[in-house]
C-alpha cells in the first residue's frame, strides 16, 4: 500500500512534515514553512486558499491552522502561528529540521475560480491576515485574471503587523491598493490610524463586480460587513472565514458547530448570505 | 425480506450456538436496571428488558478508545490498527437500531471513521420488539419501527418470535444454530395485531409540527433562559444518548515520555469549554446557549444534512437529567410558547 492509500484509510492519521524554515514575524507569531516528508502524500496534498490543516504534535495534541501560503507554491506550505495554546506553544519551541504532523487540507476555502475576472476587496484584522495571505498571494500569482485588488489590513499597533516585510514593498506597487492601519501608532508609523472600517472612506469600488473577503477577530465581522453593504456589495459576494474549534477537521467531533453547520466541513469560509442564515455566526 | 417462526425457548439454543463462533453480547440485569454486557451464560440474556442505562453506541464508539500509538522523537504513528473481534449483539430495540443508523451517517460517510467502521463491520445485530414505556416518544420520529440496520429481528408473539431476516449472515445464523419454520397467515395476522397493540401503547403523540423552523423563529425565546437556569451542564444527556457522537481527543504519554497513545473519549456540547478556541473566546459561554445548541443541532443541524432528526425518542436523557429536563418538555414548550404552558 502506498502512503497515500494509507492516508485514505485513516483520516485521523497525521503525516510527518519537516520544518524547513521559521521566520519571526512578531513577538507572538512565527511563520513556519513545512514540507511533507512522504513524496506520495506531498504530491497528493492540494488545497485552496482558506482551507486549514490539523497540526499534530504527538504528546501534546492537535490544533487547526489555516494555510498562509498560496496553492501556487508547490511542495511546501506555510503556517502563520500565534503562540496561544499547548500545541502552538509546542510548535514555537521547535526548530528548523524538526518533524511535526499534518492532516488535511480540510474545509471549504475561498471561491478562487469564481472570483476571477472581478475586483477583490480583502479586509483583515490582526491574525486574520493568516488565511487571507494565501488568497492574496494566489491572486498575485494569477494577477492578470483579476481586476482591481484592494487590501485593508488593521492591527492593534505597528509591532503586530504581520508580513510587514512584504507589505512595505507592496505599498509601492500600483497593481495592489494596500492600506495599513493601527489603533495605537508609534513615532515611526507613517500609515493610517484607527479601525479598519475607517478605511472604507478612502476606497472606491464597483460593487457589481467586486468580491469581498474578510477575516479577523469575531467582533470585526459585523462592522466590516456593514461597510461593504453600505458600498452596495452583494451579500453572496462577501466571504468571511470563521475561527472555531475544529478538533477533528472532518465533521465528526462536533466542536466547531456554528448554527446548523460545522466550520470544518461546511466552512470555515462562508458567504455572507450563508452566514446570515447561520445562528451564532456573527 | 423473508420471515421465519422460532419458538421462544429456542433463543437459548441460538445464543449457545453462536457463542462458539462469536462473542455474544446483550442486555442483562444489573441492580434494578439493565446493561449491555458479554453473555457467558445464555440464561443471563434478558430480552424482556425495558431499556438499558447506556445505549449500544458504547459497543461501537466506546466511552474511551485508543486511536493510535505514537513515537515522540520523530512524531511518527507506530500503530493505528483497529482490532475488532466478530460478535453478535442481541436485543436491540428499534430505537437503538435507528440510533446506530443515525450514527452511521456521521461515521461512515465522507471521511470514513476506521474505528467505528471496524466494529460495525464485525458485528451482527439481532433486534427484538419492545413495549412502550412512559418515557418513550420514538413514535414522534417514526423510530418505533425499523426496516434495516439488523441481521435478524425478533417480534415477540407470546410463545414464539416472528423473525424478520434482513441479511445473508442473518439467514446463516438461523440455519446454522436454531430450528425455525415458515410463517403462516395466522402468524402474519398475529404479527399485525401485536403491531397495532404496540402503537396503541404510547401515552401520547408529541406534536413536532415545523420544529426545525420553530428553532430558528424562537432562537431568542426566553424558553432557553429558563432551561439554562435549570441545566447543571453535567453532560449526562449526551452520555446516555444513542445518537450523541461528539468526542474529545487527548494524547497520553508513557512514563518514559518517548511514546504514548492518542485516545478519544465522549464529550458533550453541554460542557463549559466545548466551543472555546485557543485565544480564549468561548462561543457558547452561557448554559442557555449550550442547552439550546443541543436541541438546535439535533432537530435542525443534523437534519439539514441527513434529513432525519438526531433523536430516536428512547427517553434516556430525560431519565438521566438531574434537573428534570426532557425533550418532550422542550419540544412541547417550543410548540406552545413557553415552559410549562
Amino acid at each position: 500500500m502506498t502512503a497515500y492509500q494509507e492516508l485514505q484509510q485513516n483520516p485521523y492519521r497525521p503525516w510527518p512534515a519537516r520544518i524547513t524554515s521559521i521566520i519571526d514575524l512578531t513577538e507572538q507569531e512565527r511563520l513556519f514553512e513545512l514540507r511533507i516528508i512522504d513524496d506520495g502524500v506531498r504530491e497528493a496534498f492540494e488545497f485552496t486558499s482558506g482551507q486549514f490543516v490539523e497540526l499534530s504534535i504527538f504528546g501534546v495534541g492537535e490544533a487547526p491552522i489555516s494555510i498562509s501560503s498560496a496553492p501556487s507554491k508547490q511542495g511546501f506550505i506555510e503556517l502563520c502561528v500565534r503562540n496561544a495554546g499547548d500545541v502552538t506553544g509546542a510548535l514555537h519551541r521547535k526548530q528548523c529540521g524538526d518533524v511535526v504532523g499534518i492532516r488535511g487540507p480540510f474545509g471549504r476555502g475561498f471561491p478562487f475560480e469564481e472570483m476571477k475576472g472581478n475586483d477583490v476587496l480583502l479586509v483583515a484584522g490582526g491574525l486574520g491576515i493568516a488565511p487571507l495571505k494565501s488568497l492574496i498571494n494566489h491572486i498575485h500569482d494569477d494577477r492578470h485574471d483579476f481586476g482591481k485588488v484592494t487590501i485593508l489590513y488593521g492591527a492593534k499597533n505597528p509591532s503586530e503587523i504581520l508580513f510587514r516585510y512584504q507589505f512595505d514593498m507592496w505599498k509601492h506597487r500600483d497593481d495592489f491598493d494596500l492600506i495599513l492601519t493601527v489603533d495605537d501608532p508609534d513615532e515611526s508609523w507613517g500609515d493610517e490610524v484607527g479601525r479598519v472600517t475607517r478605511l472604507f472612506d478612502m476606497i472606491d469600488i464597483e460593487p457589481e463586480n467586486t468580491y469581498g473577503a474578510i477575516c479577523g477577530p469575531p467582533v470585526m465581522y459585523k462592522y466590516v460587513i456593514e461597510e461593504m453593504r453600505n458600498k452596495a456589495m452583494d451579500v453572496d459576494k462577501i466571504y468571511v472565514s470563521f475561527e472555531r474549534r475544529m478538533k477533528c477537521g472532518i465533521g465528526k467531533c462536533g466542536h466547531c458547530g456554528v448554527g446548523h453547520q460545522y466550520a470544518c466541513i461546511d466552512g470555515p469560509v462562508f458567504n455572507f448570505w450563508e452566514a446570515m442564515n447561520l445562528q451564532e455566526a456573527i | 425480506m423473508f420471515f421465519r417462526i422460532m419458538d421462544k425457548s429456542r433463543v437459548l439454543d441460538l445464543v449457545a450456538g453462536l457463542s462458539q463462533d462469536f462473542e455474544v453480547l446483550g442486555p442483562v440485569s444489573k441492580g434494578d436496571a439493565f446493561v449491555y454486557q458479554r453473555i457467558d451464560d445464555p440464561a443471563d440474556l434478558r430480552l424482556d428488558y425495558d431499556t438499558t442505562l447506556l445505549p449500544p453506541k458504547k459497543l461501537f464508539f466506546p466511552p474511551e478508545e485508543q486511536m493510535m500509538r505514537f513515537r515522540v522523537a520523530d512524531n511518527e504513528v507506530v500503530d493505528d490498527e483497529v482490532y475488532a473481534a466478530p460478535r453478535v449483539i442481541f436485543g436491540l430495540h428499534p430505537c437503538d437500531i435507528n440510533g446506530l443508523l443515525l450514527m452511521d451517517n456521521v461515521f461512515l460517510r465522507d471521511y470514513v471513521d476506521p474505528y467505528y467502521k471496524a466494529r460495525r463491520d464485525s458485528t451482527l445485530i439481532v433486534g427484538v420488539s419492545c413495549t412502550p414505556q412512559e418515557s418513550c416518544f420514538c413514535n414522534a420520529w417514526n423510530t418505533d419501527e425499523v426496516h434495516w440496520g439488523f441481521d435478524i429481528f425478533l417480534t415477540d408473539l407470546g410463545d414464539r418470535y416472528f423473525v424478520s431476516v434482513r441479511s445473508v449472515k442473518g439467514a446463516e445464523l438461523l440455519d446454522d444454530h436454531v430450528e425455525t419454520r415458515p410463517i403462516t397467515d395466522a402468524d402474519t395476522a398475529e404479527f399485525q395485531r401485536v403491531a397495532r397493540e404496540f402503537e396503541a401503547g404510547f401515552s401520547d403523540e408529541l406534536n413536532t409540527s415545523q420544529l426545525p423552523l420553530l428553532l430558528d423563529a424562537k432562537f431568542e425565546s426566553p424558553i432557553w433562559d429558563e432551561l439554562g437556569e435549570r441545566c447543571l451542564s453535567c453532560g449526562a444527556c449526551s452520555m446516555v444518548c444513542p445518537t450523541c457522537y461528539c468526542f474529545d481527543v487527548i494524547d497520553r504519554l508513557e512514563p518514559d515520555q518517548k511514546t504514548g497513545v492518542r485516545i478519544r473519549k465522549w464529550d458533550s456540547c453541554q460542557f463549559t469549554e466545548f466551543a472555546s478556541v485557543a485565544h480564549g473566546q468561548n462561543f457558547r459561554e452561557s448554559r442557555a446557549s449550550r442547552v439550546k445548541y443541543r436541541y438546535y443541532h439535533k432537530q435542525w443541524g443534523y437534519l439539514s444534512k441527513f434529513e432525519r432528526v438526531l433523536c430516536v425518542g428512547c427517553g434516556r436523557c430525560a431519565r438521566a437529567c438531574l434537573a428534570g429536563i426532557s425533550p418532550r418538555e422542550v419540544v412541547t414548550a417550543l410548540e406552545a410558547g413557553g415552559v410549562g404552558e
